[in-house]
């Protein structure tokens, strides 16, 4: 019966996002939030578990005040309840300060058999934040984690490496942070949305949570975001006979390794 | 004033999306070909509490509300409006007990029918002038062991695959259609019979048929509502499938009109992008402009609807909005496609197909304008 | 009406039984299985309706431009589908009347007589409206042409005795580089590609043709090298009110489809209400101000007028069998839904689309109408 938790980002949903062709700056306005979508899985994950072993699930966020916009969202994809920490810093915040926040959180709410997240965020995608809460919490992290099962105290998991898998056991407590290919997402049904509601979430206050002044200092600053166009090779195939130009490109594409 | 979804309205509205894209995008044009019922879809939906999204919770329905029901069929027409009617069909049906049965009616269907173990139709239309009237029309006499069922309703969606139909038929064939009431017969009935499927133009996953019942003997504890009150039945009934039917529509006119305007980005000629073009422009914002209006004053009657005010005056001006600009939208559309547009490798000409079946005019009652200016003539 | 000679109502009643006996029957079973409608090559060959515009001279029906347009309204009435075949083999006829030899005539117009088909093949897969981006070329070695390219969305490609090929003989000079071939059928190199399943005219051929080193003689040129896009613009002139034509038929079909489904409904007595009514009015005044202004615009042409009337009646005839045709599968419901009335509207669709589509024919005739000649008049008449 493990007691898991899951941290989630709350992010800008990138398909709203437009980029201004003339200096590649971002036109967010229109862009709703979403749940960061490895994330998603980390969620899937953890509720598939208690589903199966019993156990419960518990969701953490940090970010600005909007993060309450995810709650029921949240809660409607297995969590029991949804913890969050609604404030400012988070606008600026980098993987240091999101890991100490978090800690802070995870120390104040008590003893987790596993903590899930994505391997990285849909936004900045550092991958770094499961590792710093965990070397912050003196615990183990597996990462890029596409398979996992909880026995007793001990995680199984296998992670997939650039050209192999490799199977690790850890003792629990301890940070997984997962792959995308580690589950399919169920959509959540209707009754689950309603639901949502009717589940308890809570805020935490940053200042309750034993932090020092200088752990909500980003070590690292973000300059700029600009939009990536992808530069085109722009090979064109002018034979008069279509069917020489698409022979031409499936050989530029066989010697480029396109099977 | 405008239109403020819940939280949960808009997670509805985003499953709903997410539900089309992964299941109805991959078969939406296999379907369209082989007509063949989507049992498996049916399922899926019923997984996503779908088939009783409005229904009471007692019943085991989501209780989502009226409006969410709204969303999710909007939502899955823009993959696919035949899974869209199916699902429309059913839940009309469903509303139709749940709105005008007993409680022994309500206890007898409503639960399999959230289920998805029956799915429900509506039998209203007749081959005839008007509903009552007509060669076939159904009449239903009354004998000591209930009513006795004789002749057809015609273009009976979800025909075959129902488990329980809502059958308006004539008390009195002398009355030319003024003394009707509504019968909720089991599809196993003796007698009733399932006519060969009709080809309609779109929406072609979605079942269509005549029913033929042939002394069909159905209990008076089958009469739905009132002896002679299936007119108000089938008004009040009609009002509620037309904001699904606009709903469609939207769906398919907001799916249309987004494809026709990725594609102009990538058609090139005369060395730029078609999109480009002025006349080109022109027509895109014609179409997202009418999609736009449309679905806002959908949300509004669907509102009212949810909120049990009175809806129909608005009902009936999206229905007549949408009979002058719905096909439009597609005629439109697969005009900016040009060639390609009118081919059936590309979605549009099944999106053409199918608006033009949720935007048909002919009803048992009157064309919407009626509705409309007796309300302002009151 | 009124102006309809006897002859010509004669041959259009010839026309009418033709189409009630041969098209009709087989409209809507070869619209659903989108077969191409072969039977009725042999019962045209007969009535030799395959050559009505093609010169007695050359062995052809020689009916004149009313007469064209009376059969073609009445098989648009009976099929788009076969309407358009007919249509289309009349297309490219128009570009060997204007710019073929007499040899060249008879070449093009032998299979014609005895009942074969014709194929225009311009557009491509990157040049739709803008045609002149055609692609395909045409290299002179010796005293042949040898072509290489490829067509997209030809009518008739795979049926096709004759093809009126258009083909870039100097890829440096764009449009006024093409040139007009006429191309056999069987010639080596010449294979048609795919087949194109349409949301309407599902009975006729629509095709992709490929062209590899197909060699032709050099004498299959048309006029000259670099003649071919005004050649095309031209045959496209002469032969669009054949369009015109065919969606007055389809819309004339759609409004006696309303009526007929009426009379059953209201057996004895008529009682649609005044919307219905006014709804009816305003179609059968649309199909007649169609008819009347291709009637006009064929008068236009055979007396040597060829003109922005070409663009204006196509455009309007079509946009009105596209509006005829969605109200009356609107106002039939479910009926209309499920019968021929919806196949009107799908095949009324490409009307606006097909030979010029309507926003291309909207540029010419404003064209026309914003022409410095045309302030001059306005000028002149005090306005």
């Amino acid at each position: 019966m493990p007691n898991l938790l899951v941290c989630y980002k709350w992010t800008l949903d990138e398909r709203d996002i437009k980029i201004n062709p003339n200096d590649l700056s971002l036109d967010s306005s229109r862009a709703k939030g979403k749940i960061s979508d490895f994330d998603r899985m980390a969620i899937e994950e953890a509720t598939q578990i208690v589903e199966k072993q019993g156990g419960a699930v518990d969701a953490l966020s940090y970010g600005t005040p909007t993060v309450k916009q995810s709650l029921k969202d949240v809660l409607s994809r297995g969590p029991n309840k949804a913890y969050y920490i609604g404030d400012a810093s988070a606008e600026h915040a980098d993987a240091n300060v999101i890991a100490k926040v978090l800690a802070g959180a995870v120390r104040k709410l008590g003893k987790y058999d596993v903590i899930l997240l994505g391997e990285g965020s849909s936004d900045s995608f550092n991958q770094q934040t499961g590792a710093r809460l965990a070397a912050l919490l003196d615990l183990p992290v597996v990462t890029f984690v596409q398979e996992m099962t909880i026995e007793g105290d001990t995680v199984k998991a296998t992670r997939k490496l650039a050209d192999c898998t490799e199977a690790v056991t850890v003792k629990t407590p301890a940070v997984v942070q997962v792959l995308s290919t580690i589950n399919k997402p169920r959509i959540p049904s209707m009754k689950q949305v309603l639901g949502a509601s009717k589940k308890p979430n809570q805020e935490l206050k940053i200042a309750d949570l034993g932090l020092k002044a200088e752990d909500l200092v980003p070590k690292s600053t973000r300059k700029s975001v600009k939009g990536f166009v992808m530069s085109r090779k722009n090979v064109i195939y002018k034979e008069s006979n279509a069917a020489d130009n698409v022979a031409k490109l499936v050989a530029s594409l066989a010697k480029e390794g396109l099977r | 004033m405008s239109y403020a979804f819940t939280e949960e309205q808009l997670l509805i509205k985003q499953n709903a999306l997410e539900f089309a894209k992964e299941y109805l995008d991959p078969i939406a044009m296999e379907l369209d070909h082989s007509a063949k019922f989507p049992a498996e879809i049916v399922k899926k939906m019923v997984a996503q509490d779908l088939l009783g999204l409005f229904l009471p919770g007692e019943y085991g329905g989501a209780e989502a509300g009226f409006v969410a029901f709204i969303e999710v069929i909007e939502a899955l027409s823009g993959s696919s409006a035949s899974v869209a009617a199916i699902l429309l069909n059913h839940a009309i049906a469903a509303y139709a007990i749940e709105h005008w049965g007993t409680k022994e009616q309500k206890d007898n269907y409503l639960p399999a029918l959230v289920k998805g173990e029956k799915l429900g139709a509506l039998a209203i239309y007749e081959n005839g002038p008007m509903l009552g009237v007509g060669p076939d029309t159904l009449v239903a006499e009354k004998k000591p062991e209930g009513y006795v069922l004789n002749g057809v309703k015609a273009f009976v969606r979800n025909a075959g695959v129902a488990g329980v139909y809502v059958v308006l038929a004539t008390t009195d064939p002398t009355s030319n259609g003024k003394t009707l009431t509504a019968f909720l017969v089991d599809a196993k009935a003796s007698g009733l019979k399932v006519g060969a499927a009709k080809e309609s133009m779109g929406l072609r996953g979605c079942p269509m048929a005549d029913l033929t019942f042939e002394n069909v003997i159905v209990p008076e504890s089958a009469v739905l509502g009132a002896v002679d009150g299936g007119l108000a039945l089938a008004t009040d009934t009609l009002a509620v499938f037309s904001l699904g039917e606009a709903a469609e529509t939207v769906g398919i006119g907001q799916a249309a009109v987004e494809h026709a305007a990725a594609y102009s980005k990538t058609r090139v000629q005369f060395g730029k992008p078609i999109s480009t073009l002025q006349a080109i422009q022109t027509l895109l914002a014609e179409v997202a402009t009418d999609a736009h209006v449309a679905r806002l004053a959908l949300y509004d009657a669907a509102g009212l609807f949810e909120e049990g005010k009175p809806f129909q005056t608005e009902a009936a001006m999206v229905k007549a909005f949408l009979a002058r600009f719905g096909s439009k939208m597609l005629l439109d559309t697969v005009q900016i496609e040009g060639g390609f547009g009118y081919s059936e490798f590309m979605p549009l000409p099944r999106l053409f197909r199918d608006i033009a079946g949720t935007t048909l005019l002919e009803a048992p009652a009157e064309y919407p304008d009626k509705t409309i200016a007796a309300a302002l003539l009151a | 009406m009124s102006l309809i000679t006897p002859e010509q109502k004669a041959i259009q009643q010839q026309a009418k039984e033709f189409v009630a006996k041969h098209v009709i029957p087989f409209a809507s079973q070869y619209d659903k299985s989108t077969e191409f409608h072969t039977y009725l090559l042999e019962a045209a060959k007969e009535s030799k309706v395959f050559s009505m515009s093609i010169p007695k001279e050359y062995g052809g029906l020689g009916y004149d431009l009313i007469t064209q347009a009376l059969v073609l309204e009445e098989w648009g009435y009976g099929c788009g589908g076969m309407g358009t075949t007919l249509a289309v083999t009349m297309l490219p006829i128009n570009s060997i009347l204007l710019a073929g030899t007499p040899a060249q005539k008879k070449l093009f117009f032998d299979p014609l007589v005895e009942g074969g088909l014709a194929s225009f093949c311009l557009t491509e897969p990157g040049a739709g409206s803008d045609a002149g981006a055609g692609k395909t070329t045409a290299v002179k070695v010796g005293d042949e042409y040898v072509l290489n390219g490829t067509k997209c969305f030809i009518t008739n490609g795979a049926y096709a005795s004759r093809y009126a090929v258009y083909a870039s003989t100097d890829p440096s000079k764009g449009a006024k580089g093409l040139s007009g071939f006429i191309v056999e059928k069987g010639t080596p190199g010449l294979t048609v590609g795919t087949v194109d399943h349409k949301l309407g005219i599902s009975s006729s051929n629509t095709v992709e043709l490929l062209f590899k080193d197909v060699h032709i003689p050099a004498s299959n040129l048309l006029g000259k090298e670099g003649d071919g896009m005004k050649l095309a613009l031209m045959t496209l002139d002469r032969a669009r009110p054949a369009i015109a034509a065919l969606a007055v038929g389809i819309a004339q079909r759609a409004l006696d489809e309303c009526v007929k489904h009426l009379h059953t409904k209201f057996p004895g007595k008529m009682q649609p209400g005044q919307t219905l009514q006014f709804k009816l009015a305003d179609m059968k005044t649309e199909i007649d101000a169609a008819r009347q202004l291709l009637h006009h615009t064929m008068s236009l042409i055979e007396s040597g007028i060829v003109s922005i009337e070409s663009a204006e009646c196509k455009t309007f005839a079509a946009d009105i069998a596209m509006k005829i045709t969605t109200q009356a599968v609107q106002l039939l419901g479910a009926y209309g839904y499920t019968s021929e009335v919806s196949k009107c509207m799908r095949d009324a669709k490409i009307m606006q689309i097909y030979e010029g589509t309507n926003q291309i024919q909207r540029l010419v005739i404003s064209r026309a109408v914003l022409a410095p000649a045309s302030a001059a008049t306005a000028q002149k008449a005090g306005k």
